[in-house]
This record gives structure tokens, C-alpha cells and sequence, in this order.
């Protein structure tokens, strides 16, 4: 009896550890989502969409973006003397690799298994879908960096970068194969569930894709001429189109949450109005001034009553955080703003005006482009007076002075004396200063590609920094010269060693923000 | 007669007797030493029938036997005595002080083993050392009460968290708390939220949830040797609580109640004399004034804490029960905090089928409320605004106006002197944000033992342990618009821990021959958890529908009700484990475990096993010794123990974010993980002198734990964002020497002092190949990063730049930062010290104290920090009176600086981001952590049928003496990142009280 009791217990100890086969449904988490389940509607390809869409200007970037090209290039100014007032505005950067993570993290690393999954399953409008999205991505991405990983994206081992007149031909091409599917396909519906910005309307993407690509050709058309030339050409005579009306534009959802600039203008207060955008705004007299700012009081504008804006100067010497706060915010519009553009008919319009001087075939004269350039943008923010604005041949930008600091400091005299009004006798340069000076004006909220266009053009004529952090490990800016580019991130070294030595050799120069990009050829633009 | 007495407790304690049924008597006399002193707390036991009893308070016990049974009689430190029960009804017993090492103790599992067989090292705390202090979370009362033990209190007061660490840091990601287990059973103790440099709040621990009254002492397992029955979770070492239990005899009533008031021992040094310019917020005028000093010292107030609890125990021979009821109420030094805590426990056993089967019962319930716990960090803590409030205005105005109406909103708005992301008006956020934190719990455990023969015996156990946690804030429209929407903010988070725990053991005892003896089980258990199960919710900044209405429905379209589940968890093991005693002077032990971890699925290591092995001799029962070494015994092993790998990191799936969209999971799947291994060997020597009056414990350790988890950073080209590897290695080596000894015992005094020594040093051997460092956080100039080569612990900060001289070199009037992070300090310190000691004068007063140590290490404090850059400190006043800080620096010219500006310098050195070196201190202290004097009262003269009353005296972190400007001790976060740094923590406090113990 006492035996077959033991026998029993023992029998039981056995039995008691032998069950685990529920181990791997016990060890997934319930409020995850798993790719069984989203294949039922068909988001196993398409619910990535809405959030990698949303990576390319949604979400917190006050460091990917605010105290990045927002300050290169002079849009926004910085209230804060972040980290003892040395930081990324101040050439000496700290906030390095947030572009380069959302690229590879928010948008290569998921749209790669998005195309993986589109492959396997047959959908191959979504696996150009999703092409496209690494396209947008990397091309904004390499503005900042230069070569980028993308041809080898997804080896095992250490990955090579591609060099960035490699990775432009390859954006081309890509582009190419999603235009031939796409324009196959124009009447396909599969995309209208995830799709907040053309409601699944496959012809509007390929507007989109052809503006893109003109995008791209105009920003190497100093780099590679011929190459720019042809590309541009054949997305200009695509019989998809470009995007030239607003009802085209590329408009990204916020997908419910706050335009970000707005938090960090009102809620933090670490940003306010450049005093560029003072200059050239005020200057111009443009009256979309009174739909990116707010106004400030008359004690701040002594210099320009009419003008209620005042901006901070980027680089500039911060003494403390309040002496800047009462400068002029984001107008308190962007709190309701449900949407941000990506690429609008103005850019469009303002690149055919570029290409229409560079010698490319264009729907337009160069004037005739830069009118509806400027009107597209003028329409687009819902100020008016556009034809008085186009007219004045007189006003020219403005002289700035920092009125809460003493004598000369953060102050400068604008280098710009074009005015708005379109002068068929000028020559090819200052035409050229006119449509990129509407660009960085029109181009407000997304300052990538005036960033790219300033280091490529020149213009419109920025002032310097005031203050100048830039040193010999990260790259030395001269006083009277700009910001490059970012370094790669430094992890890159020690994880991905050889392929970091393929993008600095890629790079023609030190892994500095001293060392121009490929586009940035320094050489003249005509 | 030794091996008839161990064999005899080993039959006693282990075994349930069935015995022949007696005609029952009472039994009863006195119990002394052999100088006629009464010893209170004496075991009496009726070895045919295993009844048991306790002597009282003047050594008096009551039992009831039968003619022709045995009782033993048995207590610390003293020979056990067998008198054979005859005609007589009374036996007045003295006992002989003799060998301690038969003292039994609880060891892993709850299996109860003589200690001189234990071949490891563990220290037992009594439930006297626990209460004395009254201290509110009464974890922190082991401070220095055993070696090896670090333990960190959080500032936030009452309920708070404690961290513990048993033998250093071992994982490089995990956590290394121990585990705690309650009466053999684990019980979760998850800490809730914690606060980082940016502000939150300490949520306490599970721990604070137990009755400290109803322990009967803590048994710490200090090493994975000890602890290796409980496989992984014990792989920190354990601290098992064991809980008293009814008692045969009358029934006995305790009533303890204590008041403490709690005071700041000491605020930041701030000056009082310099405003501010122009309305700033910092106080940077360089002329004095005279202005209101006591705003800050005023906004506190004296805290009390009030402990009442009460018990009830008692039983006969088959049944024992325990009953108990605990409420605490404490107010703190922050207006408008209020922790309040209810308690009930009921215990009881019953023998069943002749005394074969014992069946045990053990409920407890808590209930803790805690209203507007203090807060640590920048954003919305009320002493940020404090300290910063520039000197020349009025304080009070914007304590008795905290609101006013905005007439643009018809909504009542914070009334402050600016808008500032790192403060608001203290007054607003006490009142207009105030936040509730609920814990319900109930821990419930069934206990079945069946004695099959006199040599075997099998138990079964079952423990559930339900916790239902609520954490409310409601932010009121107005208030800080950097953290809140404009129409308020709700967070809200309610949750659920559960853990299901069975095991079925079978223990074997027996006297092979005459020379070896064989203690053997072999036991399955089965553990479920499930953590953090239930809903969260938070609009942050973004916008409610309407103002000051804290509920779901007003929450806008995009913020995300979460459903929420932290650990989901099943452990299955095998274990057994063995121990052959020879001659009962040597002693070998073997253990074994096999886990099977869901954690571990789908990687083909689901199952895997691990080893301990030890071995003792007591070499004065072996080979003659010199007079005056009474006993002396050496100890060895070695162990592996696996440490757990978190829930759900093998194969994650996709999210879902606040718009909708699906967050695609991006994480390589890992399917060869490993689990963690910690390796440790361990030699011990026990001796006493001087007939056992003096007793040394020495323990030395060295710890290596390998196959570290760890989540890197995948390569940006490789198609993943993060991956997860095996690799690391950590070594913690360390010595624990504990010296008792009975100083003085005299008739009318006795003191008996205690002195334990831990030290403890961390290495972390390597990473990762593809791994410089391994970063845990940094923030506003602090870093926490640990190196090949370095220590967990490890903190960086900015520093000056200096010449070759040393000189700090100075640009434009401000010192030079260093380029980057560098090397700042460790805060774990060089080694511990905790001295206790308790005295008795005569039979009416008793005392005790407690002094810790800290010597080395590092703290770090924003705060300072902070005060500086905002020209509040006394430095920066002093600065000012004196024309200058003094310093010994350079230009950039090359000259020689003595002397500075002080808004320069300390706007420089100071405020985020500045040179941190300037407030890194040294963490050595010494305190005088607990002073308690007790006074028995003669209950025989005062006509109330009380057995005894005692009252006492009691304080608690009395006095401390550091150089560091605040409480290096104090921990903003109980978790392993933030260790050692001061972010406007509340201040360190002392408590001062009394307390009435009574029973009947």
C-alpha cells in the first residue's frame, strides 16, 4: 500500500513536468498582433502603410528635423541653448543619427518585410507600393548623410553603401519599375484601405512618382547634367503627369496627432520664427507670413511696425531660454492641422521654372513656371494678394537686429538683393536666386529639400551662423561658409566596419559635416 | 546523547508523528539558564505527539502530555534538554548553554535543516530586529542586519520602494533583486513605476504589503548554493519570510501601537538674499536684499505615522490558528500625502487521520492607499518650483492663490510666476494633480503534509497570490502645458499580478548506520504568473473633449486606450536533493534542478538543468582544538543556477499605434537563446570561542555569471532594427564577515553585539564583440554605462577640462566642459558596515541600536546641479558676498584665474547639461540607522489580566554624517539605472516615536 503510494506520487512528479507544449502561445504577447491575423483584410501587405508614410514627417522629430535642416536652413530658430548652447545648431552636432535610424528603423526595416510578404502572396502593386516608400525614404535620407545603404540593404555580414551617384541611378530604376507596374495597374483599388493621402487613386501616385523623380533629377542636375536631363524629361513627358494643381498634392496624414512643430512652439518652447524668415518674409512683404507666424507685440519690431514678426537667428548666441521665448511661435493654425505636405504643385512648378533655364523640355516658360509656383503655394497656405506680391520689383529682404540682445550680437545684413518679381532680362543665376528663394519660402514644414537646394544652389543667399561650435573631430565650418552634412552614426564603425569604409570612400572625403555632398558639386549652376 | 538529540529534532521537526494516543495533562514549570534567568521563547515539544509550546515572557510554558511522553525542550544557543514526563505536573527546566549550531533554520522551499549541515551561507533576521524601529516600509529594516545584503530606500516615503541586492549586480540587463518567498511559496513582489530624471513616481513594491508583525524572521540565501531549489527566479538569492503561527496553549493576544513623528534631517543649503533681474526665473541679482528665508522649510510639515496592529494565536493539539489585523496610516513631510494600509492574516493547521496529515490554511489581505506619494525628477514635482522661486518675490501670494480664474476660458488656471516645462507652483500640483495609487491583494496558500512512514513523508502546496493595482492622476486643466493638455490630462493604469504556484515534495530522512545518516527529496513545481495584465491609458499633452472630466469618454480620437501585459510566464521544474551526513560532523550536499521555461520557447532550451554541490565539516567534533575555540566549522560549494530571460522576446509580434496603423515588429526572432548562467563557489567558516559568547561567520564568494541576454542594436543594413545575443560575462567576488558575541551577561546587564562586513566587487568582463559599452541610460549629464573591464554601476558625467597643471581652464569667463562623457564614479561602495547591539538592564529596560556604514562609491546629484544654475544655492550667495568664487583656473590666454563670476561659473558648471564633476560626492556614511529603549512593565501590580506590557522608544535614520549635501542612502529609482542620483528627490527624514506593546 505505502509502495503503490509512492509509486503514484512519483508517477505524478513525472507527469507534472511533462506538459510545455503550450509554452510558445504562453511566451507571444496577447495585445500583439501576429501575421496570421492580419492577413484577414489583407493588412499582412497594407497596415504598414499608415505608419511608415507617417515616419517621414510624422510623429516627435524635434531632433531629426527641428534642430536639424529646420536650422541649416533657416526656417525655424531656436529659443534653447540646448546642451550649454553647443548643438546641432551650432555646427557642432550631438543629435546625430535620428534621420538615419528612422530611415533604416521606421521605413527600410518593416517596407522590407512588407515587400517579402507582398512577394511571397502575389501582390506586386504593393510590393512597389512599398518600393516607393524606400524610395521617398532614402532620398530624403541621403540629403543628410550622402551614401547610403541600399543596394545590399538586407545582406548578411557587413553591408556596403552605396555611393550616392550609384544610389541615384538606382532610385531611377526603381522608380522606372514601379512606374511601368503602377501605370499597368491604374484602375487597381487594393491600395484605398491604407491609403490617407490619394484614397487608393494609383493615377495619383504615379503624379507622384513622376514629380519625385523630377525632384531627384533636379537636385543632381549640377552633379550629372545629362543624366538630370533625361530623367527630368521623361518624367515631365509621362503620360501619367505631374503633380501641378494642389488637388494633386502629396499631403501625409497626421493620423490623429499634433502637427509636431506646434508642441514644440507652444508646449515646450523650443522653437520659434528664423529671423531668415523675418528677413526674406518681411522684406518680400509676403503675406503668408501671417499663416506660418504668430505675431508679437510692437516693442519687439521697432524696426519694421508693420511687420509684427520676429524670428531668432540660427546659430545665434543664447544667453538663457527666456530672453527668446517672446518671439514670434508657429502660427496657432498648425494646433488643428490634420495634414502636412510631402511635395506640392508650387515645388513642382518652381523645379519645371529651374529645368525650363537648364535647357529641358518644360510644359511652361520659366516665368510662366514660377507664377504658378508662387501662386500654387499662395493658394495651398489661403493667402491672397498673390498678384501685388509677383509684381514688387522693389522690395528686397530685410536688415536683422536680435532686439533683446545688446550691440551687434546674433544681427546681420541679408546678402539678398533680388526681388520677387519675375525679370525675363536677368541672367539664367539670378533667375535662379528668385525660383530657389521661393522654393525655401513655399517649401515651409519641409525643409529637406531647401536644405539640398541651398547647398546645391547657393541660394537664396542665408546669413551665417553667428556662432560657430564646428570643430576638428566633426568637421570645421569656416565663419562665412555652412553645414554639409552629418557624419554616419558612429555605431556604424563598430557594427557594419567595411561597410562604413565603403560609404567613406563612397563619400570622396573625412566623415565630417565639413565634406560636401555629390550634389553640392560647389561649381557653377549653369 | 548529540546524535540521539539531532536525530530526535530531525524526527520532531521534519516528521509527523503518529503516536499511540495518551491521557493528556497539563504540563507546566519554568524554563532558566544555568544562572536561574528566565528564557522567554523556549520550544517545548511533546516528542510523541509533535505538540508544541512556547515559555513566555518570565520563562513560565504550558503543555499538555500525557505520563510516559517525552518533552524536548529546546533554545538558541543552548543544549537541548529531553525530560520524560511521570506523575508530576510541574518540571522547572534549566538549560545548559551549549552548541548553537543545532539551531534549526528555514532553508530553500521551506525545508527546515539543522544549520550546521548547511554548506552555504545565509543569515536569519528576527522579527525583533524587524519591528523595533517601526519604520514604514520595513524592508528597509534589514539594513546592516545581515552581510551581503545592500539595500537602497527610495525617497519617496512611506510605501515606497525598497531595492535589495544580495552579493552585487549579475546581469548586465536584468535586475538582480532577489526572490522573495513567503513560508516556502514565492510571492510577487513587482515594483511598480519609477521615476527617471525627467519626473514620476515611485509605485512601490510588493513587499510593503505584508504584515511586518506577523513575521516570524527572515532567513536571507544569499548565494544561487542556497537558493538552487528555486532554479532561475532564485538565481539573486531569496529571502524567505517565514510568518508565525498559532501555538498550542492559551490563547495569546498581542497589541502593538506605535506613533512616530517624521522630520527632515536636512534641506538643500539655499540662500535667501539674492533675487532675481528683470522677473527671470533664476535668482542672478547681484545685489543683496532682504527677503523671506523660511518659504522652504515652511511648505514642509511634520509627518506621523501611526502602526496599530493586533494578534491572536493559539490552538490545541490539533489545531493552531493565528490571526491578525494591521493598519498603518502615515502622513508625510509633503502636504497632502497620506499612505494608509490594512492588513489581515489568518493561519491555522490541522492534524487529521491520527496525526498523519497536517493540512495548513494561510490567508493574507492587504489593502494600500496612497494619495499624492512623492515624486522625484523635473516635471510635475512640487519642490522643483520651490527651490527655484526667485528670492525677491512673495511666496505666500502664490500659496494662497495657486488658481485663478482665466476669463478668455472661464477655466481656473494655474497661478505662477512663469512657464517653465521644470516647474509649477507647488501648491497647484498638491492640489489640482493629485494622483491615487490602490493595491488590493490577497495571497492565499494551502499546505498538505502526510507522513507515510516514520522515514517518509510527502507535502503538497498550492499558493495563489492576487494583486489588483490602480494608479489614477488627474491633471487639472491649467496646469503645466509642457506635460498636460490644455484641458487637463487623465493616466489612469489598472492592473492585475497574479501568481499560481504548486509543488509536491517527497522527503526521505534516515539513519543509514550507525555513521551515516541520508536526508533526501524530490519534488515538481509548477509556477504561472501573469503581470501587469489590464489597461492603461494616457492623453499627456494631447486634448481631452472637455475640461477637468477624467474619463474614458473625453478622451480625443487619437490617444490609445492600451491593453496591457507585462510577463506572462509558466515555469515547470524537477528538482531534488540530497544530503549525507557522516558521523554528524560531515556533511555532504547534493542539489539538482530541471527547468522547463516558457520564456525559452521555440529555442530548443526550454528544459535545462543545473547542478549544486557542498560539503561541510565541523572540525571541532573531528580533531581536538585549543580550549578556547568552542566549535568551529568549514563549508564549500559550488553552483549553477539559469537566470530567467524575459517574457515574449523570442518571436515578438506587431503592435498597433495610437492612429491605427500596424507597427511591423522589426526585431530578429532569436530562436537559440540561452538562458542566462551564474556560477558560483563559495567557502565559509563558522567559529566560536570562548563557549560560543564570541562567533564568527566568514563567507567568501565568487560569482560568475556568462550567456548574458542582451538586446543590441541591429546594423542599419542588416533588415532588422535589433537582435539578441548570448555573450557577457560578470564577475562579483566578495567577502561577508559576521562577528557576535556576547559582550557582557551579567545578572543585571547584558549586551550582545553584532557586527556584520560586506564587500563586494563587480566586474564586468566582457560584452560584446560588436559592443563597446552597454549604455542603461543617460540623461542631463548622467550617464550609467558599463565597460569590459568596469563595474555595473559604473556612472559618467561631463567634467572640466584641465592644463597640465591641473588647472580648470576657463574660456570667456566660464570653465571648459570636457568633450564628452567621461568617467565619473561607481555607486556601489567598497565595502559595508552594520553594527547592531542590544542591551538589557535587569529585567525592566532594554535597548538597542543600529549603526550602517557605507565606505566608497559614488552619487551624483542634478539637484545641486540645478540650484546653481538657477543662483539658489547657498554656494552661489556666498559667491556673491564674497565678490567671487574662488577657483584655481586659466584663461584662454594663459593667465591665471583665481577668482570668477559667479553667474557665469555656475550657470556653467550648473543647471542641465553643466559639468557634473563639480556634484559628484562621495557616498561614505555612517548613521545611526535605528535607537530603540524599552521598559517592561510590572503588569503584576496593575490589576488588568495582562501578561506583559512593554513600551518603547523607538527612532529611526536618526543621524547621519556624509559629504555629500544630501542623503547619498536615499534612491530616486529602485531600479538598477538611477542608483546614486539625486534629481530633486525629497529629502532624507528622521523619525522619532513610541510604541505600546501588550499581551495578554
Amino acid at each position: 500500500m505505502k509502495k503503490n503510494i509512492i509509486y503514484i506520487l512519483l508517477a505524478g512528479l513525472v507527469s507534472f513536468s511533462s506538459c510545455t507544449d503550450d509554452f510558445a502561445e504562453l511566451n507571444t504577447s496577447p495585445n500583439q498582433i501576429t501575421d496570421v491575423s492580419l492577413e484577414q483584410n489583407f493588412n499582412h501587405i497594407g497596415a504598414y502603410f499608415p505608419t511608415m508614410l507617417d515616419a517621414f514627417l510624422g510623429g516627435r522629430h524635434q531632433t531629426t528635423y527641428n534642430l536639424a535642416a529646420d536650422s541649416w536652413v533657416r526656417h525655424f530658430g531656436c529659443p534653447t541653448p540646448f546642451v550649454a548652447g553647443v548643438n546641432n545648431t551650432t555646427y557642432a552636432p550631438v543629435w546625430i543619427n535620428q534621420l538615419w535610424d528612422k530611415t533604416y528603423n521606421s521605413i527600410m526595416a518593416p517596407s522590407s518585410q512588407v515587400i517579402k510578404i507582398a512577394e511571397e502572396t502575389g501582390y506586386d502593386m504593393f510590393v512597389q507600393w512599398a518600393k516607393l516608400i524606400q524610395v521617398i525614404g532614402i532620398s530624403r535620407c541621403t540629403t543628410y548623410y550622402g551614401p547610403l545603404i541600399y543596394s545590399n540593404y538586407g545582406a548578411t555580414g557587413d553591408v556596403a553603401y552605396d555611393s550616392e551617384e550609384t544610389l541615384y541611378n538606382n532610385l531611377f530604376s526603381d522608380l522606372d519599375q514601379i512606374l511601368s507596374v503602377f501605370s499597368a495597374n491604374t484602375d487597381y483599388s487594393g491600395f484605398s484601405d491604407f491609403d490617407a493621402t490619394y484614397k487608393g487613386s494609383v493615377p495619383h501616385w504615379i503624379k507622384f512618382v513622376n514629380s519625385l523623380r523630377l525632384q531627384l533629377a533636379i537636385r543632381i542636375s549640377n552633379a550629372n547634367p545629362a543624366l538630370a536631363k533625361t530623367q527630368a524629361e521623361k518624367a515631365i513627358n509621362d503620360a501619367g503627369g505631374l503633380i501641378t494643381t494642389n488637388a494633386d498634392n502629396m499631403i501625409l496624414s497626421l493620423y490623429g496627432n499634433i502637427f509636431h512643430e506646434y508642441t514644440i512652439s507652444y508646449p515646450w518652447g523650443d522653437t520659434r520664427m528664423s529671423a531668415s524668415m523675418e528677413s526674406i518674409l518681411g522684406g518680400y512683404d509676403d503675406p503668408r507670413a501671417d499663416k506660418y507666424w504668430a505675431p508679437v507685440g510692437d516693442a519687439l519690431v521697432p524696426d519694421h511696425p508693420d511687420f509684427p514678426y520676429k524670428g531668432i537667428r540660427n546659430g545665434a548666441f543664447l544667453a538663457s531660454k527666456d530672453l527668446h521665448l517672446p518671439y514670434s511661435k508657429l502660427n496657432i493654425s498648425f494646433k488643428d492641422a490634420t495634414s502636412r505636405k510631402l511635395l506640392d504643385a508650387a515645388e513642382v512648378h518652381l523645379m519645371l521654372a529651374e529645368g525650363n533655364l537648364r535647357g529641358w523640355s518644360t510644359p511652361l516658360s520659366a516665368k510662366a513656371h514660377y507664377e504658378e509656383g508662387v501662386k500654387a503655394s499662395f493658394a495651398f497656405w489661403g493667402a491672397g494678394g498673390v498678384d501685388a506680391y509677383l509684381a514688387n520689383n522693389t522690395g528686397v529682404p530685410l536688415d536683422y537686429d536680435d532686439i533683446v540682445e545688446t550691440g551687434a550680437v546674433n544681427d546681420f545684413t541679408t546678402r539678398i538683393t533680388a526681388t520677387v518679381a519675375w525679370d525675363e532680362t536677368a541672367t539664367n543665376e539670378e533667375k535662379l536666386e528668385k525660383i530657389i528663394t521661393q522654393k525655401w519660402i513655399a517649401g515651409f514644414t519641409n525643409s529637406v529639400e531647401p536644405w539640398a537646394d541651398f547647398r546645391r544652389t547657393g541660394y537664396p543667399k542665408l546669413p551665417t551662423n553667428y556662432k560657430n561650435d564646428s570643430n576638428a573631430t566633426l568637421g570645421t565650418i569656416a565663419a562665412d561658409d555652412f553645414m554639409k552634412r552629418l557624419p554616419f552614426p558612429s555605431k556604424e564603425q563598430t557594427n557594419n566596419a567595411s561597410g562604413y569604409a565603403s560609404g567613406v570612400s563612397a563619400l570622396g572625403g573625412e566623415d565630417k559635416i565639413s565634406t560636401s555632398l555629390y550634389f553640392d558639386t560647389g561649381g557653377p549652376n549653369f | 546523547m548529540k546524535q540521539k538529540s539531532m536525530k530526535n529534532a530531525l524526527l520532531s521537526l521534519c516528521f509527523l508523528f503518529s503516536g499511540l494516543l495518551f491521557a493528556q495533562k497539563s504540563v507546566n514549570g519554568t524554563i532558566t539558564d544555568q544562572d536561574g534567568v528566565p528564557l522567554p521563547g523556549a520550544t517545548i515539544v511533546v516528542l510523541e505527539t509533535n505538540a508544541g509550546a512556547t515559555s513566555d515572557f518570565d520563562g513560565n510554558y504550558s503543555i499538555s502530555a500525557a505520563e510516559g511522553t517525552t518533552l524536548e525542550i529546546s533554545f538558541v544557543g543552548y543544549e537541548s534538554l529531553q525530560v520524560l514526563v511521570g506523575a508530576d505536573s510541574v518540571y522547572n527546566l534549566t538549560l545548559q548553554e551549549g552548541n548553537a549550531l543545532d539551531e534549526i533554520v528555514v532553508t530553500a522551499l521551506g525545508i527546515k535543516r539543522e544549520e550546521k549541515t548547511l554548506t552555504y551561507a545565509s543569515q536569519t533576521v528576527d522579527s525583533e530586529s524587524l519591528t523595533q524601529a517601526r519604520d514604514m516600509n520595513f524592508a528597509n529594516s534589514l539594513n546592516g542586519r545581515a552581510a551581503g545584503v545592500e539595500i537602497r530606500k527610495s525617497s519617496s516615503g512611506a510605501g515606497g520602494s525598497t531595492r535589495i541586492v544580495l552579493r552585487g549586480n549579475k546581469s548586465l540587463t536584468g535586475d538582480s533583486q532577489p526572490l522573495i518567498v513567503i513560508d516556502g511559496v514565492p510571492m510577487v513582489n513587482n515594483r511598480g513605476g519609477q521615476p527617471g530624471m525627467w519626473g514620476g513616481i515611485d509605485s512601490g513594491d510588493g513587499l510593503s504589503q505584508i504584515n511586518p508583525d506577523d513575521i516570524e524572521s527572515i532567513n536571507i540565501l544569499k548565494g544561487a548554493n542556497a537558493s538552487v531549489l528555486y532554479g532561475s527566479q532564485g538565481a539573486n538569492g531569496v529571502i524567505l519570510i517565514t510568518t508565525k503561527s498559532g501555538e498550542e496553549g492559551d490563547t495569546k493576544v498581542t497589541v502593538n501601537s506605535g506613533i512616530t513623528f517624521e522630520n527632515i534631517i536636512k534641506l538643500p543649503e539655499l540662500q535667501y538674499n539674492y533675487g532675481a533681474v528683470n522677473g527671470a526665473k533664476e535668482s542672478w541679482s547681484p545685489t543683496s536684499g532682504n527677503y523671506d528665508s523660511g518659504f522652504v522649510e515652511d511648505f514642509f510639515e511634520s509627518g506621523s505615522n501611526y502602526i496599530n496592529s493586533v494578534s491572536v494565536s493559539g490552538g490545541n493539539n490539533k489545531t493552531k490558528a493565528y490571526f491578525s489585523y494591521y493598519n498603518s496610516t502615515s502622513n508625510g513631510i509633503i502636504p497632502s500625502f497620506k499612505y494608509q494600509k490594512n492588513n489581515i492574516s489568518f493561519k491555522q493547521s490541522t492534524k487529521f487521520l491520527n496525526d498523519k496529515m497536517t493540512i495548513s490554511s494561510n490567508i493574507i489581505l492587504t489593502d494600500e492607499n496612497t494619495a499624492n506619494r512623492g515624486p522625484s525628477g523635473y516635471y510635475m514635482n512640487p519642490i522643483t518650483g520651490l527651490y527655484f522661486f526667485p528670492r525677491e518675490r512673495n511666496f505666500s501670494s502664490f500659496q494662497n492663490n495657486y488658481e485663478i480664474l482665466n476669463t478668455a476660458t472661464n477655466v481656473m488656471t494655474q497661478n505662477w510666476f512663469v512657464e517653465d516645462h521644470h516647474q509649477s507652483n507647488p501648491y497647484w500640483i498638491l492640489n489640482k494633480q493629485p494622483r491615487e495609487d490602490r493595491i488590493r491583494r490577497a495571497i492565499s496558500s494551502l499546505k498538505l503534509e502526510y507522513q507515510i512512514t516514520d522515514k517518509l513523508s510527502f507535502q503538497a502546496r498550492a499558493s495563489y497570490d492576487y494583486t489588483d493595482r490602480k494608479n489614477e492622476q488627474r491633471h487639472s486643466a491649467g496646469s503645466n502645458t509642457t506635460n498636460v493638455g490644455p484641458n487637463g490630462r487623465y493616466d489612469f493604469s489598472r492592473a492585475s499580478d497574479d501568481l499560481f504556484y504548486t509543488d509536491g515534495i517527497l522527503s526521505y530522512n534516515d539513519q543509514i548506520s550507525e555513521d551515516f545518516s541520508l536526508t533526501a527529496i524530490l519534488g515538481g513545481s509548477l509556477q504561472r504568473v501573469n503581470f501587469g495584465e489590464g489597461v492603461s491609458a494616457s492623453n499627456g499633452s494631447d486634448n481631452l473633449f472637455y475640461a477637468n472630466e477624467f474619463n474614458f469618454q473625453n478622451f480625443a480620437t487619437n490617444i490609445q486606450v492600451q491593453s496591457t501585459l507585462s510577463s506572462r510566464v509558466e515555469k515547470q521544474a524537477l528538482f531534488g536533493n540530497f544530503v549525507l551526513g557522516y558521523k554528524d560532523f560531515v556533511f555532504l550536499d547534493v542539489s539538482g534542478r530541471n527547468d522547463y521555461a516558457s520564456t525559452l520557447a521555440l529555442t530548443g532550451n526550454e528544459s535545462y538543468f543545473y547542478p549544486s554541490y557542498g560539503l561541510s565539516a565541523i572540525i571541532s567534533q573531528m580533531v581536538t582544538l585549543p580550549e578556547i575555540i568552542s566549535f568551529a566549522k568549514i563549508r564549500a560549494s559550488a553552483a549553477t543556477v539559469g537566470n530567467e530571460v524575459p517574457f515574449n522576446r523570442i518571436n515578438p509580434g506587431n503592435g498597433i499605434n495610437a492612429s491605427g496603423g500596424v507597427v511591423r515588429n522589426t526585431t530578429k526572432p532569436f530562436t537559440d537563446l540561452k538562458p542566462e548562467m551564474i556560477e558560483t563557489t563559495e567557502f565559509g567558516l563558522d567559529l566560536r570561542f570562548m563557549n560560543n559568547k564570541i562567533g564568527l561567520d566568514l563567507a567568501v564568494y565568487n560569482i560568475k555569471s556568462t550567456d548574458q541576454f542582451l538586446s543590441l542594436s541591429a546594423p542599419s543594413g542588416s533588415g532588422f532594427t535589433r537582435y539578441f545575443v548570448n555573450a557577457g560575462e560578470i564577475v562579483n567576488k566578495g567577502v561577508e564577515l559576521s562577528i557576535r558575541g556576547n559582550i557582557i551577561e551579567k545578572d543585571n546587564l547584558t549586551w550582545t553585539s553584532i557586527l556584520n562586513y560586506t564587500k563586494n566587487t563587480n566586474e564586468v568582463v566582457s560584452i560584446h564583440p560588436d559592443l563597446d559599452n552597454l549604455s542603461t541610460g543617460a540623461s542631463e549629464g548622467f550617464r550609467s554605462l558599463f565597460k569590459a573591464g568596469g563595474s555595473i554601476g559604473d556612472f559618467d558625467t561631463y567634467r572640466f577640462q584641465r592644463d597640465g597643471q591641473g588647472r580648470i581652464m576657463m574660456s570667456g569667463g566660464k570653465p571648459m566642459r570636457s568633450a564628452g562623457y567621461e568617467y565619473a564614479g561607481n555607486t556601489d561602495p567598497d565595502y559595508a558596515i552594520g553594527w547592531s547591539n542590544n542591551f538589557t538592564f535587569g529585567d525592566k529596560f532594554a535597548a538597542g541600536f543600529i549603526i550602517n556604514g557605507k565606505f566608497g562609491g559614488e552619487v551624483f546629484s542634478q539637484t545641486e546641479a540645478m540650484l546653481d544654475g538657477a543662483g539658489v544655492s547657498l554656494r552661489s550667495g556666498q559667491a556673491r558676498d564674497n565678490g567671487g568664487v574662488s577657483v584655481n583656473a586659466v584663461d584662454e590666454n594663459g593667465n591665471a584665474v583665481s577668482s570668477a563670476n559667479p553667474e557665469a561659473w555656475f550657470t556653467a558648471i550648473g543647471d542641465r547639461n553643466g559639468i557634473g564633476e563639480a556634484y559628484v560626492y562621495d557616498r561614505t556614511n555612517i548613521r545611526l540607522t535605528q535607537l530603540s529603549l524599552s521598559y517592561n512593565i510590572d503588569t503584576s501590580t496593575i490589576g488588568i489580566p495582562l501578561e506583559s506590557a512593554t513600551i518603547s522608544l523607538i527612532g529611526n535614520n536618526l543621524f547621519y554624517t556624509a559629504e555629500a549635501p544630501y542623503d547619498p542612502e536615499l534612491a530616486m529609482s529602485t531600479n538598477r539605472n538611477a542608483q546614486g542620483l539625486d534629481n530633486f528627490n525629497l529629502p532624507s527624514t528622521r523619525t522619532i516615536g513610541m510604541n505600546l506593546r501588550l499581551t495578554f
